[in-house]
This record gives structure tokens, C-alpha cells and sequence, in this order.
């Protein structure tokens, strides 16, 4: 545009300058309204798988098509009650059990790799690396051979197999919030003749914690979602978590869809409020800099 | 502060060390290590233990251990879950001959590739619609796409199946109540279900890196009147490219891993027209009792996501 003004003649310079700037300006109008229109598209088809999920749930008399609900709570109180209830609650101790192991191991050895010299740290640390990217459907059946060589196939050695899928990257996430956190606090503490357990539970502890929070929610977010593993590791029925039984209703008989709906959303509820919390870890931001003076 | 010596404490510094080590000669480093560096403590081993051995016992000796199973002849149940050995490349013979193993290798290389480019258009164009969106919507939309990027994987699934099957929300919406489309494009369906479920993650990291493109550089643009499309592939799309590359990557690997989303709408089927690798996998070592079978499709999955990574290494070194 610029260039088609200097060519122009000065005279006639004024007047022909106003149109072109009015029609950019209704273009990038009308360009700002058709992104608007595409993004509400894609909203929309984002959207439309999840609107039977939530009317389904709420519906007596469910299928699989999309209908208006005769509305009722009874999907949800079935989906809590007696077995659904139970896988439940073993998701919750697999998760969590899981979560603790994994994150419990993973600060310790990212302070060490974060801190300390070890001999060979850089291979090692290439290797754990490798191991985040190992498809975990090959470990499935070394493990299984394992496990039930030792008599393991239930809930906790599960969980520990779960913990350790989990915890190279969870290694990786600590230990670069480990290396945020200024040498100089952990030699000051040093100075006062603080041991190694206290440095990690007064120091390292508290200043790294958003990564370690951000690690355990990662972990628990998994092993959550996980299903393959404890499709093959835990056979009693009643120790299965809550994965595998919303997979059992599927298959069940007499297929009661409302249940279904209810079960998977509030199967999804957990996940969802902590990737709430985890955003609200980051957006707070944590500024250590401010720890150290001069 | 440091750097400029404080007289008080130097004093007290000198004070404390016999009188005659100041007097003398600069002493030769000693031998031996040096004091200054941080020399190995055993404390390590305690804090590295736990991690260590746990990663050793279940996941590199049993990733080792897969591979060798993969050339014996270990079943699940009867005489072979005892009394297995090492079979040579038998297995391998038999793959060669498995038009199953080379229909699930084909399906799994659609999925993959199908997923990547259907995550990233999609999320890269959400991350740019975004930017110029106005606030509500993009709140909107924005919700809702990380909605079913959170979703658990067996959610997704149950959703995408209630949503496909025959009576289900797409086949009313689009006046064929009645076809079933997870039966007839089954493998479409289970991309699609899986590019829904991955596109949040792109569009959040993809969002974050727009908005890391010093502004002077897409003003300089303006300035020299290029289009939008321009300024889009000759600037914005460049400046991207690594953390596509890592984008494209963690896609791969969690497409290969999401197990749950094809096993609970199809389970492989039908007719195995979406059994990827990993479900054959499964299905040979748990379902048709064959252990040292499934290993051995396993090995192949870990080939696959070698080649994926080292053509990713070779596309991030490439200088535009």
C-alpha cells in the first residue's frame, strides 16, 4: 500500500488513500469475524461426541442415541454404589499407591542426579531418558511372566509396576525443578550444619514443590487412565479398578447405558480437577531469584 | 559483593589458620583429587538406590527379557508355559507368512501418520483461531477442546463408540440414524476419536509457542506487505518447526500406547480392520495363549518407534 502511494502523483495523493485503508479495515473485520465462525466450528465439533456422555447420564431411560433426558439422579447413585463403588475405590489405592512410590523414589534420585557427582551420570541420565519413550505394551509380557511366576497378580504389585512406568519421566520433571532452585540456599543451610535429610525436607522440598506436585498429578493422571497393565496384572474381579468396569458394562447382558454415561464422566471428574489444580500450580509462577541477593 | 574482598572478614579468615601457612611459598597442588571438586558420596547411592533398582528389575531387564522371548516358544498355558526354549528365528519365519502381522503393521503406520497430521493441523490451526478469537469464545472452544484432551482414555472411547454406533449422534445429525459408522469406516473412526482426544495437547504447547514469536519479526513482515499466508508459512511456520517436531513426536508415542481408546470401541475389530500392533500383540499373547508370539510383535512396535525417532532427530537437524 505504502508503495502504491509514493508512485501516485502528490495531487492526487489525498483523496484516492482514505478507500483503500476503509476496505483493509472492513477486510480484517471480515477476516476477525470468519476465524471467529471457524473457531465455533471446531468448538462444536470438539463438542458433539461429549453431548450424549452428559444427557445419557442424566437420562432413566438411555440408549445410544441422543434423546431428551427424563431426567433423574438414579444413573449417578448407581454408578456409586455396591461394585462400581468398589472400582472405584481400588483405582484410588492403585493411583495412589502408585503415586507415592513413583514420586517418593523420583525427588530423591532428581536431587541426587540434580546435585550430587555420580560416576557415568550422563549415560545414565540418556538412559532414563530412553526408557520414557519405551512403548509399555512390550513390558506387558516380561512383567506378566513375572508376576505370576511370584504369585503378584493383584492390586499393589500393580501399583508398583504402574509406579515404575512412571517414573522416568517423572525423574526428568523434578530434577529441572531441582536445578532451578539456587545452589547457594542449600550452602547456606549447609553452613548452619544441616544434614541431607533435612536440606531435602526443608529446602529442596518446599522450593521444588510445584514440580514435585506437577510429578505426582502426572503420575496419578496415569495410572489412573491406565489400562492395559491392570487389564493383565490383577485378576481378581474385585481388586479391578475402575478402568476395566466401564469396559464390563459394555459387555454386560442387559446394557444399561445411563450407567455407563454416569460412570465414565465421574470416572472423568478426578483428572479433571487436577489438571485444574496443576494450572493453578503454574500460574502463580515461582520465582526463586528473589531468594538469592547480590 | 563476593568479589570485592571484605577486609574484616579476611582478617578473620587469616586469624584462623596457623600463622605460617600465610608466610609460605604458594604450596604445588597436592596430589590426589582436588578438594574443590565434588567428590563422590556414598549418600548418593541411598538416594539414587530405590529409583535404580526398581528401574533395573521391571523395566530394562524385562524390556531385554521381552526381546528374548520373542525367539522362544513361552505359551501362556499347557505344556510350553513350562517347558519353553529358545526357538531360533522361528517366530520371525512365522511373521513373515502372517498376512495378520503385515495387515496390523499397515493399520498401525495409518493410525500413527493419520493421528500426526490430523493432531497438528487441527491443533495449529485451533492455536492460531485462538489468538485472534474474541474472549468468550475463545474460553469456549478452548475449554472444550482440553476437555477431551483430559478426558481418560477408556472415556473417550465409550464416548466415540456411543457416538458412532448405529443410532448414535453422527449418524442422527447427518440423517442416516441408522448406519453404523464405527462398523463400516471403523479404522476412520478410531483416527478421528484419537486426533479428538490429542489435539488439546498440541493446541495448548503450539498456543505457547505463537505466542513466543517476537512481534518486531511479524511487523517487519507487515511492512514489507507480505500476506497473511505468507507471513504464515515463511515466518510463523518456521519459527514452530521444533516444537512440531516434539509435538509430532509425543504424539507417536502416545498413539501407540493408547491401547484402552481402540480396544474399548472395537477391541480390534472388525474382522481385525483396526488391530494396530499393539492390540494384535495382546490378542496373540493373552487371547490366543501365544506369549513368545506377542514378544515378538512387541520387538517389531519397538522397531517402528526407533525408525519414527530417528527420522524425527534427522527432520529437527535439518537447517531451513
Amino acid at each position: 500500500m505504502t508503495a502504491g502511494v509514493s508512485a501516485s502523483p502528490p495531487a492526487a495523493a489525498a483523496a484516492p488513500v482514505l478507500p483503500p485503508a476503509n476496505a483493509a479495515s472492513r477486510r480484517s473485520l471480515s477476516n476477525k469475524a470468519v476465524s471467529n465462525l471457524l473457531l465455533a466450528l471446531f468448538g462444536a465439533a470438539f463438542l458433539l461426541p461429549m453431548v450424549w456422555l452428559v444427557l445419557a447420564s442424566l437420562d432413566s431411560n438411555a440408549t445410544w442415541s441422543v434423546e431428551i433426558p427424563h431426567l433423574t439422579g438414579a444413573n449417578f447413585a448407581a454408578a456409586l454404589s455396591g461394585s462400581n463403588l468398589q472400582s472405584i475405590i481400588n483405582s484410588i489405592v492403585l493411583s495412589g499407591v502408585s503415586t507415592a512410590i513413583a514420586t517418593v523414589c523420583g525427588a530423591l534420585a532428581a536431587y541426587a542426579l540434580s546435585r550430587r557427582r555420580i560416576p557415568w551420570k550422563g549415560p545414565l541420565l540418556l538412559i532414563v531418558l530412553f526408557l520414557t519413550g519405551v512403548p509399555l505394551a512390550i513390558l506387558i509380557i516380561p512383567i506378566f511372566e513375572l508376576f505370576s511366576d511370584l504369585g503378584w497378580l493383584s492390586i499393589l504389585p500393580c501399583a508398583l509396576f504402574l509406579a515404575v512406568t512412571t517414573l522416568p519421566f517423572e525423574i526428568y520433571l523434578i530434577k529441572n525443578f531441582i536445578d532451578a532452585v539456587p545452589q547457594d540456599l542449600e550452602e547456606a543451610a549447609r553452613m548452619e550444619r544441616a544434614g541431607t535429610t533435612q536440606i531435602l525436607l526443608k529446602v529442596i522440598g518446599p522450593l521444588a514443590m510445584p514440580g514435585i506436585a506437577a510429578a505426582a498429578i502426572f503420575g496419578f493422571v496415569t495410572a489412573w487412565g491406565s489400562f492395559l497393565i491392570p487389564l493383565v496384572l490383577i485378576t481378581s474381579p474385585n481388586q479391578q479398578p475402575g478402568s476395566i468396569a466401564i469396559f464390563g458394562f459394555i459387555g454386560a447382558a442387559h446394557v444399561q447405558y445411563g450407567n455407563i454415561a454416569a460412570f465414565s464422566l465421574i470416572y472423568a471428574v478426578p483428572i479433571f480437577l487436577l489438571y485444574a489444580l496443576s494450572s493453578r500450580l503454574f500460574r502463580g509462577g515461582f520465582v526463586l531469584s528473589g531468594a538469592v541477593r547480590g | 559483593m563476593s568479589s570485592q574482598a571484605n577486609p574484616v572478614a579476611m582478617a578473620g579468615v587469616a586469624g584462623a589458620v596457623p600463622a605460617d601457612a600465610g608466610a609460605a611459598p604458594r604450596p604445588s597442588p597436592p596430589a590426589g583429587k582436588r578438594a574443590d571438586r565434588q567428590r563422590f558420596q556414598w549418600s548418593s547411592l541411598a538416594l539414587l538406590g530405590p529409583s535404580l533398582v526398581l528401574l533395573a528389575v521391571l523395566f530394562v531387564i524385562p524390556v531385554i527379557y521381552a526381546f528374548y522371548l520373542g525367539f522362544t516358544n513361552l505359551e501362556l498355558v499347557g505344556p510350553n508355559a513350562v517347558n519353553w526354549h529358545f526357538t531360533g528365528t522361528q517366530n520371525l519365519q512365522r511373521l513373515g507368512s502372517d498376512p495378520t502381522f503385515f495387515l496390523s503393521l499397515r493399520l498401525t503406520l495409518i493410525f500413527i501418520v493419520g493421528s500426526i497430521v490430523g493432531v497438528v493441523v487441527i491443533g495449529l490451526a485451533l492455536a492460531v483461531l485462538l489468538q485472534n478469537a474474541v474472549t468468550w469464545l475463545r474460553i469456549l472452544v478452548g475449554g472444550i477442546v482440553v476437555v477431551a484432551w483430559m478426558m481418560p482414555a477408556i472415556t473417550a472411547g465409550m464416548t466415540w463408540y456411543a457416538s458412532t454406533t448405529a443410532s448414535g449422534t453422527f449418524g442422527t445429525l447427518l440423517g442416516m440414524p441408522n448406519s453404523d459408522f464405527l462398523h463400516h469406516e471403523p479404522m476412520l473412526i478410531v483416527t478421528l476419536a484419537n486426533v479428538w482426544s490429542q489435539t488439546g495437547f498440541a493446541m495448548l504447547v503450539l498456543g505457547a509457542a505463537l505466542r513466543n514469536i517476537p512481534h518486531e519479526v511479524l511487523e517487519a513482515a507487515d511492512m514489507e506487505d507480505a500476506s497473511r499466508w505468507q507471513r504464515f508459512r515463511l515466518i510463523t511456520l518456521p519459527m514452530l518447526r521444533p516444537t512440531i517436531v516434539t509435538t509430532v513426536l509425543l504424539i507417536t508415542l502416545i498413539s501407540l500406547a493408547n491401547f484402552a481408546l481402540i480396544y474399548v470401541m472395537t477391541q480390534g475389530g472388525p474382522g481385525n480392520s483396526t488391530n494396530i500392533l499393539p492390540l494384535y500383540s495382546y490378542q496373540q499373547a493373552f487371547e490366543f495363549n501365544n506369549l513368545a508370539y506377542g514378544a515378538i510383535i512387541g520387538n517389531v512396535m519397538v522397531l517402528v518407534c526407533a525408525i519414527f525417532g530417528v527420522i524425527y532427530v534427522r527432520a529437527s537437524r535439518v537447517r531451513t
